[in-house]
């Protein structure tokens, strides 16, 4: 028969339980962070693609818009100061067609010449002191211009 | 219990070897598929799932010298139908009907043209943008719109057969459109995109773009207020004279620039239809591809040629019998008066033939052709229109039919036997008076590129016909033309000095002469700057009026209200207040 080789009422102290939790590895944990972070960020980068792609896209397309509004604007410019029109406007506001003009010589300059965009102008006049154009060159050796 | 070893049976190794065969057939296959036919099975699904579309560049603008447009592009859609989206003619008929009123047309026609074809089918070209716009937002299912351009004329009919016109593609057929396709065209882009199961681009597929790069605006050496003078003139002297066609051209003599250029008949953009034969003429510039006897005129050139050699001055003087006879072939002055003495001014004020006769014999043959040569005559003068037509000279070293003969130099002295274009005639003219340069004709002043870069196009010198002072002494005897002491020509300005001669020539047939005319006048001023040199041409009046008579008053009318406009000061004292 077996036996309880202890005395009566005595216990025998229990050890506390020896939980070994696993080990918390903090490079295994920054693995896992980078890893997580490394599936995400092509997820991210898609997203944020996607995004700037909708908007180019609508960019452009406001981008074309706005050109198309610009040449309509444009050539409503060009119709509105045709010759055609302007004879027409000039009529009804009660101008008629000059006669005869009279030139008269003063020493003043003259009235602005009208505004027109600056790249539609012909270039800037070119210094006297600076070296001429050759067909300048050549109109003065044979002596058409001064 | 021993274990037996397994031996391999028929039962085992065949199905294992005939499916380790198939595995290979289907192994080399897929080599096949995807390794060595790769690059034609990758093109093909490429085919099914991308599509492209051309982006057409913006045209540049074509401009008068001043900046004002002549002609420019505005945005257009071309609406096209996708047919794989209209299978379902439930979807099909919702969206034909929407389409339909959108593009103000019959829901038959819209079908009609669907109906039978694969692929985008193309309904209509150049909607107009606000109209492609509001069409858009429907959101019809299978309507594509794709952009494009149009090109608009702010100034109507303006200068059309200078100006000339485009194709559907956007390509100049005509005019200036044509000549300068490249610099106005530009380069197309094209954008390349995945689309969906019914052709619709996918939105977040692939999308490469190839931006096109805008064409450059033309600045032209047309004036429009010049311009629309000339036409007025034209249209107001052909009606006047009952005449079937004419041209007039204004040039800048000493830089060649052509200042206007009007000619009929031309065409209306409104009412240009290509499909017609009968206006295949208009892809041509009647003033440099059509050809004409210049007569009389031509005498300025002869002289000029005698005087600038040394053999003749002004007042030279011979006899006129009103006959001259070369080789027993007599030629008689055109009005058949006799004008006894005559100096050579008076040989151009009356327009003598005998005269010419006599200063081209003094020439000679080789001499008064290599003056022609000089003037610019019988090869193309280089401006910038297509089908520029050289001309035609009877010279002795071609065959002709009939053959050369001395008979040819003589009245070529007085413009006939000779064809030229009216851009040659008032190109040499203007080396005849500007100091003795053939200077190149020239309609473009510059181009512009989108980032406003301007490229001048300077004036060029072909040739030295004469001397500055044969030049002067020639300007002299235009003047006296117009201006003689104590007589009257109708082609005198009012208000400015000037100088013109008059032709008056019988219209060319082959083998001889038809009985209609041209009547023409060539005409500058101011005298001694000569700021306007104007040809004005006249085809078969049927008046039978002279060129003095018919056209001589277009001119004189044109040089005053011309100048009026370039600000040149009158040269008559009496009309300066001070």
């Amino acid at each position: 028969m077996a036996t309880i080789n202890r005395p009566f009422g005595v216990r025998r102290p229990i050890p506390a339980p020896h939980v070994r939790l696993p080990g918390i590895n903090g490079w295994v944990l920054a693995g896992i962070v980078v890893v997580g972070i490394g599936a995400m960020l092509p997820v991210l980068q898609n997203s944020l693609a996607t995004s700037q792609g909708f908007d180019v896209q609508r960019m452009q397309a406001e981008q074309a818009r706005l050109n198309g509004d610009i040449q309509l604007m444009e050539a409503d410019v060009a119709r509105l100061s045709s010759l055609d029109r302007i004879q027409r406007r000039a009529v009804q506001i009660g101008l008629i067609p000059g006669d005869d003009p009279i030139f008269v010589q003063v020493s003043e300059p003259g009235p602005a010449p009208a505004k027109i965009p600056s790249e539609y102008l012909p270039g800037p006049v070119p210094n006297p002191d600076s070296p001429d154009s050759w067909w300048r060159s050549l109109l003065r050796w044979v002596s058409l211009r001064p | 219990m021993a274990h037996q070893r397994a031996h391999g049976t028929r039962r085992v190794w065949l199905p294992a070897g005939l499916l380790g065969a198939f595995a290979l057939l289907v192994f080399g296959r897929l080599v096949q598929l995807q390794v060595l036919q790769h690059d034609r099975y990758a093109e093909l699904a490429n085919q099914e799932l991308i599509s492209d579309n051309t982006i057409y560049a913006a045209r540049g603008s074509i401009l008068d010298r001043n900046g004002n447009v002549l002609a420019a592009s505005v945005d257009t859609w071309d609406v096209y139908v996708s047919t794989r989206a209209w299978k379902d003619p439930a979807k099909a008929g919702v969206a034909a009907k929407a389409l339909a009123k959108a593009l103000n047309t019959d829901v038959a026609a819209i079908q009609a043209k669907v109906t039978g074809r694969t692929g985008d089918v193309i309904i209509t070209r150049d909607l107009e943008y606000e109209a492609g716009k509001s069409l858009a937002t429907l959101n019809l299912d299978g309507v594509v719109l794709m952009p494009n351009t149009a090109r608009v004329y702010p100034e109507g009919d303006l200068a059309a057969s200078v100006l000339g016109f485009i194709g559907q593609d956007n390509t100049g057929l005509a005019g200036i459109e044509a000549a300068e396709n490249d610099i106005l065209q530009g380069k197309p882009g094209k954008a390349v995109y995945e689309r969906d199961t019914v052709g619709e681009p996918i939105p977040l597929g692939r999308y490469v773009v190839d931006q096109p790069q805008a064409g450059r605006d033309v600045v032209l050496t047309i004036d429009r207020y010049l311009q629309q003078l000339a036409e007025e003139r034209l249209a107001q002297g052909m009606k006047e004279h009952n005449a079937r066609g004419g041209s007039i051209t204004i040039m800048d003599p000493m830089t060649g620039e052509i200042l206007a250029s009007a000619s009929q008949p031309s065409f209306s953009y409104s009412t240009l239809d290509l499909s017609d034969p009968k206006q295949t003429e208009f892809f041509k510039n009647a003033s440099v591809a059509n050809m004409y006897e210049p007569g009389s005129v031509m005498k300025i050139v002869t002289a000029a040629a005698a005087i600038d050699q040394g053999l003749v001055t002004p007042d030279t003087t011979y006899v006129d019998t009103g006959v001259a006879s070369i080789y027993g072939i007599e030629l008689r002055n055109w009005s058949g008066e006799v004008w006894g003495k005559q100096t050579m001014t008076g040989v151009l004020q009356h327009s003598i033939n005998t005269g010419a006769v006599f200063m081209v014999e003094k020439l000679g043959q080789e001499k008064f052709h290599r003056y022609l040569d000089a003037f610019g005559f019988g090869k193309p003068t280089g401006i910038e229109l297509q089908g520029e037509a050289t001309g035609v000279i009877r010279t002795p070293d071609k065959n002709w039919d009939p053959p050369w003969s001395p008979v040819d130099l003589a009245t070529q002295a007085f413009g006939q036997s000779i064809s030229v274009t009216p851009i040659q005639m008032i190109s040499a003219i203007a080396a005849a008076i500007n100091g003795g340069n053939l200077m190149r004709p020239h309609l473009v002043k510059a181009t512009i590129a989108a980032d406003g870069t301007r490229n001048e196009i300077q004036p060029e010198i072909v040739d030295r016909a004469i001397s500055e002072a044969t030049s002067a002494t020639i300007r002299k005897m235009m003047n006296a033309v117009v201006d003689p002491v104590g007589g009257y020509n109708p082609g005198k300005p009012q208000e400015y000095t000037a100088g013109g001669k008059s032709g008056t020539a019988n219209v060319a047939i082959p083998n001889g002469y038809d009985d209609t005319q041209i009547a023409s006048f060539v005409g500058f001023a101011p005298l001694d700057n000569p700021r306007i040199l104007v040809l004005v041409k006249l085809d078969e009046n049927q008046d039978f009026l002279t060129g003095t008579q018919a056209a001589g008053p277009i001119f004189s009318k044109l040089a005053d209200d011309s100048l009026h406009y370039l600000n040149v000061l009158p040269d008559a004292p009496k009309r300066v207040s001070r």
